[in-house]
């Protein structure tokens, strides 16, 4: 039931043989520098602010293990030896200890104990009791104790020694560990709530400063050696005081960790800059587990995770991958060149002949005016065109970040069958397309799915022209399917896949063409499986391959 | 007016048959203009043209398959071709088969009306 005690106690040291004599928690506090305080206020002079004055004159002299397990776990005996109880007792209990320690130190007999049932939300019917010792050589000595019902079948105590061998074991963890004491945060928010305040958000919005005294009075309070090495610092005490050097990179980040704690949830991550005590700024990934009543802990744990590399190397992927593609869509597009050609020499050429039969109209003797108006609109209209393809071919040539937006399918086929749509018509391929009505959006980068479907496209018409003589035929069509997501499907009646080449037709490098480099698929399913979606390959029992992919709709 | 030579303008793409035929228009030419083979070839069994412009690439029938066509129903009508960056094979296929002229697009004007005007037989200028 107990947690053993730190260290024998001599019995030449009166002042820790009594304390260890104890279960609870039992405090020794030096009283000579309050004592005239003390002794006032028995005989009624209590001015305002007399209290608080009271407790920061009581100086720590000795503490028992349970004493350090409830309040000093974080900073150990050492650590509160010599301070004053304010340095870690709890505001809430503030008001209740000077009438206790007044009626025992003035009180008759010396040795009679005061007791006092206290509220307490990390003990269960906790009882506080003060008293002197009848020892002359402890005449300036106050005791103070805390006395609880286990709260489990562990006892308080067991889990409070647990907790430490818990610290023990965070400090050397490979992870960077801040243990934080939000105590006087949770107290205003709880006043807050009485108050009957929902939205701590709009609350915020409306206080920025509560942020700025939040960061101030909320402290961190022990870190681990990971912590020290991530913040770049020589000493843990070097970190130990308010959290705000955490957010000063962030600000959000704090907002963000009030509100949570605020609304009560268990723990928040987020992924955000960190300024480190030695100026380098990094990526971290911040998990915040709050303290939960009415459980005991009453810690804020925050864990760090350096990912500035991790993120970087992603970056690093995320752009080869898009490198890539875009190798892959530039080799399409060469597949298509005299296509394009094409495309782009109409408009051109309808132009060179609307501005001659201009300039022959002009040259008569008697300029027809309005012909050479309604000329040079279609001159106008032509050279727009013109533009659009040139427009359409650069967003599939130009580097650019991929960008994630809400998109149509059925647009993004559209605009895929201009590039196509030559292709298929010079090889006398009949294209049947049937657009599914009213699918919901999709999410995803517009050039990246057009370059799925146009490889889609041409994959079909190379399937069909490899085939035979005869021109063949390709149906296109989008749908909902009946999980909900919404689907592409292209099917030719070409001579099919090889049964045994189904499963391979998407690998890297995999062709039965001539002149292709075998990306072009590998590339679909690497752009649909970044979408989310599903990609696959069958043929028909009449022949003929069919390509599909479905992506989740975007609600 | 019936003696005034009738063209006809074969092309799939909107624009270049529209200006194609105004070009025409502004000669002072009578054309008429069909978007793909199969509609000239319904016209030209009522219809007496003088020429026929056709492009080669077009949906389901070609120009080259075009000019086939007609002379295997023994019409020896004039065919020009106006295409766009064509290859020597269809060039050489088309002159082989009689092609009365073989132009790329965009449209040398002043050459293309020289040949049109040789063929229909009338004075330049």
């Amino acid at each position: 039931m107990l947690a053993p005690a730190c260290e024998e106690v001599s019995a030449a040291d009166p002042c820790g043989h009594e304390i260890q004599r104890h279960d609870g928690a039992c405090w020794a506090f030096d009283i000579s520098e309050a004592r005239d305080l003390i002794e006032a206020a028995s005989s009624g002079d209590r001015p305002q602010g007399w209290s608080k004055a009271l407790l920061a004159r009581l100086r720590v002299v000795e503490a028992n293990a349970n004493a350090v397990h409830l309040f000093g776990s974080y900073a150990g005996r050492e650590r509160m030896l010599g301070q004053s109880i304010l340095e870690f007792w709890p505001i809430e209990g503030w008001h209740v200890l000077p009438g206790l320690i007044v009626g025992a130190v003035t009180g008759q007999p010396r040795s009679r104990a005061r007791k006092l049932r206290v509220k307490s939300l990390v003990l269960k019917d906790p009882v506080l009791t003060a008293w002197m010792s009848d020892d002359p050589a402890l005449a300036q000595t106050l005791f103070l104790a805390i006395f609880a019902e286990p709260v489990d079948e562990r006892s308080f105590w067991a889990l409070r020694a647990s907790q430490e061998r818990y610290n023990n074991l965070i400090h050397h963890l490979p992870f960077a560990f801040l243990e934080v004491d939000s105590r006087a945060q949770a107290d205003i928010f709880e006043d807050l709530r009485r108050k009957g305040l929902k939205d701590v958000g709009a609350y915020l919005d409306t206080n920025p400063a509560d942020i700025q005294r939040s960061c101030q009075i909320v402290r961190i309070t022990d870190v681990n050696k990971s912590a020290v090495e991530l913040f770049g610092a020589r000493h843990v005490s070097e970190l130990v005081g308010p959290v705000d050097p955490l957010f000063a990179a962030s600000p959000e980040s704090a907002r963000r960790v009030m509100i949570n704690h605020f609304e009560g949830s268990r723990s928040y991550s987020e992924v955000m800059k960190l300024r480190t005590l030695d100026g380098r700024l990094l990526d971290v990934s911040m998990s915040v587990i709050y303290p939960t009543r009415p459980e005991q802990l009453d810690i804020t744990l925050i864990m760090l995770e350096d990912i500035t590399e991790r993120l970087r190397t992603e970056a690093q992927l995320r752009q080869l991958q898009s490198d890539y593609t875009r190798a892959a869509r530039i080799s399409m597009l060469g597949e298509l060149a005299s296509s394009i050609a094409h495309e782009v020499n109409q408009p051109l050429s309808a132009i060179r002949t609307y501005a001659e039969t201009s300039l022959r109209w002009l040259s008569r003797e008697e300029p027809n005016l309005q012909k050479v108006t309604q000329l040079t609109a279609r001159i106008s209209d032509n050279a727009l065109h013109a533009g659009e393809i040139v427009h359409r071919i650069r967003g599939m040539t130009t580097r650019q970040v991929p960008r994630s937006a809400s998109l149509d399918l059925n647009e993004v086929v559209d605009e895929a069958l201009h590039f196509v749509r030559h292709e298929i018509e010079t090889r006398s391929i009949d294209l049947s397309v049937r657009l599914g009505r009213e699918l919901p959006p999709i999410w995803g980068d517009r050039v990246q799915l057009q370059q799925v479907v146009v490889n889609l496209l041409l994959n079909a018409v190379q399937a069909i022209h490899s085939g035979s003589e005869s021109s063949g035929s390709i149906e296109l069509t989008t749908d909902l399917d009946e999980r909900g997501a919404v689907t592409l499907n292209i099917r030719d009646d070409g001579p099919g896949v090889a049964e045994g080449d189904l499963d391979r037709v998407f690998q890297s490098f995999f062709t039965t063409k001539d002149e292709g480099m075998g990306i072009g698929l590998a590339i679909c399913q690497s752009i649909i499986a970044a979408h989310g979606g599903a990609i696959g390959a069958s043929n028909w029992p009449g022949g003929g391959a069919r390509f599909w992919f479905s992506l989740p709709a975007h609600r | 007016m019936s003696n005034t030579p009738l063209i006809a303008v074969v092309d799939d793409d909107e624009a270049v048959r529209d200006a194609l035929l105004s070009l025409l228009q502004v000669e002072g030419l009578r054309a008429i203009g069909y978007p793909s083979a199969g509609g000239f070839l319904i016209d030209f069994a009522t219809k007496t043209f003088s020429c026929l412009i056709t492009d080669v690439r077009m949906p389901r029938m070609g120009g080259l398959d075009l000019q086939c066509c007609l002379i295997s129903m023994g019409s020896s009508i004039p065919v020009i071709f106006v295409t766009s960056a064509e290859d020597e094979a269809t060039l050489a296929q088309a002159t082989a088969a009689g092609a009365a002229g073989f132009f790329n697009k965009p449209l040398a004007t002043a050459e293309f009306l020289q040949c049109l005007r040789g063929v229909l037989g009338l004075e330049d200028g």
